[in-house]
């Protein structure tokens, strides 16, 4: 190898080591953001101290799923809804121009026949005074339609329909003649942003419950992910965090076990949702800087969707998009907003156990980053772009959209730099022990900072699965997800934008039956 | 390679401080861990203990009491909480006694010194319950803390305390403490009876305007309807802040104040429009159909809808009637909401 190539090869080992070093020390700095803001979480909301008469005003609230091929799930998804248990409604609280109305749940599924049901079973035992349930059938082609008409008493119901965001044709609405707070819209195939802008259109109450079909709610995940509305009027919208359902066991609607996955890839998974995605994104929102709320679930202001055009559609990421588009609509029109993530275990959902799904979720989320980054890439160092703008946009663009990229090009220039003999093997082996070190280091931080907060798996038995899942997902699965990104990277950037669709994810869906009976089901995806 | 040897020394330095810290935060995770096993242990233990003392029958509690250790007293101080609480507003005495018996207050007052906040909390919820005079002045230095939780918990046990002493103390708190949850307060206010807090309400709702208004009206309406009717009426004929002006329609009882209520059909923002139909829906008087019928073509479906279910919702007019209304409507929108609650009233389903 040349003395040029052997230098360039150098000078990007130092480039990698550095970022290496910026992007493992920003995780961890996020950590530690973010467990101050759960400890005082934890303590002023956690735990029931208010005697069971003082219960805090929770707003009513509507539930939306869209369903697409929703045959076998939704009926018990459905149920599990109208078991909703929440202190009765009280007043409306009026700020900002506007009523403080009831919340609507959307659920946007598209063949979810087996799941969707256990979700809507588990939405009907929430703790929560007034909602509604919207279903969204985006155009199903199993039998989701006809399951949940017959298992609900349901008939067409002559609803003065406001198409406020454009959509493909809605051909009915149903209403439930068992459960008055069960209605459902029967639309033309259009893909889950398309389901969620016709449910939008068809919600009655003010705050929008967004949750995906395969989702299992905690019984008190609705006011708990309501309560920055109550806070802070100026709230538009809240996030909650999804864990893995994967392991559990769930039994009509209810999570009746929380345990750990007993599959190697969902466990991995598990530790990587605890360290990105609970960790990680409270991190950002004592800033107000949160970039991300999980399609999975999230509680928006509706009126703040529809003056922003609702969900794109030409997005595979139409959940992160709304979010940052929300961000830079309120930073450009210099409104006060705040965007809250709340981080109680709330929503449980089943995550891919096969390489294939996985592939497919993460490549799809790479994508969709890169199609909500891009277009509002005018939040970058703007003038008003406050926190957001100035370090959550940066940190998504550098260490989200291109880590991989670096990542993957750092170790290959690594071994290419051994085997050209321009570094020894030991330094390759200690750039290796430190890359790997430092991600076992922030998954084992991410481990104790759930000890110190939610102690979801509370044997030491399972801190010690979890820590050994730590240390290996850090070698092989971690490259293998960022390469997968890389590769998501690379079809956004050839073909552009994708349409917002329904992604395809195998799931065993095992954790519904407690005596593990479930058969391979091809379903769709949650986002981000 | 010479260059680069201090960076792998430095990076396998680092990689070996990492790996170190790694291992640190495995071993304290685990400590914490075994620490929290124990202390769940200790607490079930004592509530195991002291749960079927307390929920004994009045009289069955008088002799053989265990000591009330230092170890016990969470478990101790959750069961007396649980036992009140699910007691109501039921007979105490014989609590009252097993507590001067086990020495409960002074080891409740050690807990308000507690580090833990989850401790104190108890401790204020417990102190509550003793209805203890000497409890007062404790409790009071704790009505101001920043956590609502703890400030609610403290306003709720000096009322229970006493609260005709508690009552201004209270109000002047609901007025400066906009992170107190309405739903809370309203609960403690309505505990301590309308007799108690309608006066000292009464006097900081008039002086009031704006969010505040709006905040104490709904709490005066609440606990005493009567009280809160005058101000009800002074703010809709006003009608200078629609923020409290939505809050008096959706409070206000009484059908004689709907001369202050009609206007408002005509009112700029759709929200006032939709609750002032509401109301008339609630409240209304013979006439007030026809003004209902109006709102059917208003350019709000919220306005239409509430408008059709106001009138669906007026004894004197009831489905045919609204069927009648229908056919002589010659707006398409108007014709769709009465569709839309008449097939809601078939299906018994309405927002």
């Amino acid at each position: 190898m040349s003395a040029f190539w052997a230098q360039l090869f150098l000078m990007l080992e130092w480039a990698f080591f550095a970022y290496f070093l910026c992007i493992n020390a920003a995780y961890l700095a996020l950590h530690y953001v973010s467990v101050f803001s759960i400890l005082d979480y934890m303590r002023d909301h956690r735990t029931d101290y208010l005697p069971r008469d003082l219960p805090a005003y929770q707003p009513p609230i509507s539930i939306l799923i869209a369903a697409f091929n929703e045959e076998r799930s939704i009926n018990s998804t459905i149920h599990s809804l109208l078991q909703l248990d929440y202190p009765e409604f009280e007043v409306l609280i009026v700020n900002d121009g506007s009523t403080d109305a009831p919340l609507s749940i959307l659920i946007a599924a598209f063949n979810e026949e087996r799941s969707i049901n256990s979700t809507i079973h588990s939405l009907l035992q929430l703790d929560y005074p007034e909602f509604e349930v919207l279903i969204v059938n985006d155009g199903s082609t199993d039998a989701t339609l006809s399951s949940v008409i017959g298992e609900f008493s349901m008939v067409e119901f002559p609803e003065a329909y406001r198409q406020r965001i454009g959509t493909e044709k809605v051909r009915g609405i149903y209403a439930s003649t068992r459960y008055p707070n069960v209605r459902m819209v029967d639309k033309v195939n259009g893909g889950k942003a398309d389901a969620l802008n016709a449910g939008i259109n068809c919600v009655r109450y003010p705050l929008v419950c967004s949750i995906d079909a395969d989702c299992i709610l905690h019984p008190a995940s609705l006011g708990r992910v309501v309560r920055p509305f109550l806070e802070d009027s100026n709230t538009v919208a809240s996030g909650g965090v999804v864990r893995v359902l994967n392991g559990c066991t769930v039994k009509d609607g209810f999570l009746e076990k929380v345990e750990l996955p007993r599959q190697v890839l969902p466990m991995f998974q598990n530790v990587e949702y605890l360290r990105a995605f609970l960790f990680g994104r409270m991190g950002w929102s004592p800033s107000n800087a949160l970039l991300v709320i999980s399609g999975a679930f999230g509680v928006f202001r509706k009126e703040r969707v529809v003056a922003i055009g609702g969900y794109r559609t030409d997005t595979v990421g139409e959940d992160m998009d709304l979010v940052v588009r929300l961000h830079r609509r309120a930073r450009e029109g210099r409104r006060p907003y705040r965007i809250t993530f709340v981080p109680d275990p709330i929503c449980w959902t089943e995550v891919p156990s096969d390489l294939k799904s996985l592939m497919g979720q993460r490549m799809r989320w790479q994508r969709g980053l890169a199609e909500s980054l891009i277009p509002n890439v005018g939040l970058l160092f703007s003038r008003r772009g406050g926190a957001v703008g100035w370090l959550a946009f940066p940190f998504m663009l550098l260490f989200e959209l291109l880590g991989p990229i670096v990542e993957i090009v750092g170790y290959i220039a690594m071994i290419i730099l051994w085997w050209f003999h321009v570094i020894p093997l030991q330094v390759f082996l200690v750039f290796l022990f430190l890359a790997v070190g430092m991600g076992i280091m922030l998954s084992t931080n991410a481990i104790f900072l759930e000890e110190l907060s939610f102690q979801m798996y509370p044997r030491v038995g399972q801190q010690l699965r979890l820590f050994l899942a730590a240390v290996f997902e850090n070698i092989g699965y971690r490259q293998l997800i960022a390469f997968w990104r890389v590769i998501g990277m690379f079809k956004w950037l050839f073909s552009g934008n994708a349409r917002s669709h329904w992604g395809e994810i195998a799931r065993d869906g095992s954790w519904q039956h407690p005596n593990g009976a479930g058969a391979g089901d091809t379903r769709k995806g949650g986002g981000s | 390679m010479n260059r680069a040897a201090p960076l792998v020394e430095f990076a396998f330095w680092l990689g070996v401080a990492v790996t170190a810290i790694t291992l640190l935060m495995l071993a304290v995770t685990l400590i914490m861990r075994r620490v929290a096993l124990r202390r769940d242990r200790i607490y079930l233990e004592a509530v195991a203990r002291w749960r079927p003392i307390l929920v004994a029958e009045p009289g069955g509690i008088a002799t053989g009491l265990p000591t009330l250790s230092a170890r016990d007293r969470s478990g101790f101080i959750r069961v007396w909480n649980d036992v009140h609480e699910s007691l109501g507003g039921g007979t105490t005495d014989h609590l009252a006694t097993l507590a001067r018996k086990v020495g409960l207050e002074p080891q409740l007052y050690s807990a308000l010194q507690s580090t833990s906040f989850h401790d104190r909390v108890m401790a204020v919820i417990a102190l509550g319950h003793v209805h203890s005079a000497v409890s007062f002045t404790h409790l009071a230095g704790l009505l101001d803390d920043k956590s609502p939780i703890m400030s609610l918990c403290t306003a709720r046990a000096l009322m229970q305390v006493d609260a005709q002493r508690a009552t201004p103390l209270l109000v002047a708190r609901i007025v400066e403490r906009s992170d107190w949850s309405q739903g809370s307060i309203a609960a403690i206010l309505q505990e301590a009876g309308s007799a108690r807090v309608s006066g000292p309400l009464t006097e900081a709702t008039l002086k009031a305007d704006g969010e505040l208004a709006s905040r104490l009206i709904r709490l005066l309406a609440g606990a005493s309807p009567d009280a809160a009717a005058p101000i009800i009426r002074a703010w809709l004929l006003a009608a200078s802040d629609e923020h409290v002006v939505s809050t008096c329609l959706q409070v206000m009882s009484n059908p004689a104040d709907l001369d202050g209520v009609r206007p408002l059909l005509a009112h700029p923002r759709w929200h006032v429009r939709m609750l002032a139909a509401a109301t008339l829906g609630r409240l209304g008087l013979p006439g007030d159909d026809q003004r209902l019928i109006a709102m059917l073509s208003d350019s709000q479906w919220w306005v239409r809808y509430r408008a059709a279910g106001g009138l669906l919702q007026l004894s004197f007019v009831g489905t045919e009637r609204l069927r009648q209304i229908q056919q002589t409507q010659s707006d398409p929108y108007a014709r769709d909401i009465i569709t839309h609650v008449l097939a809601e009233q078939a299906i018994g389903s309405t927002a």
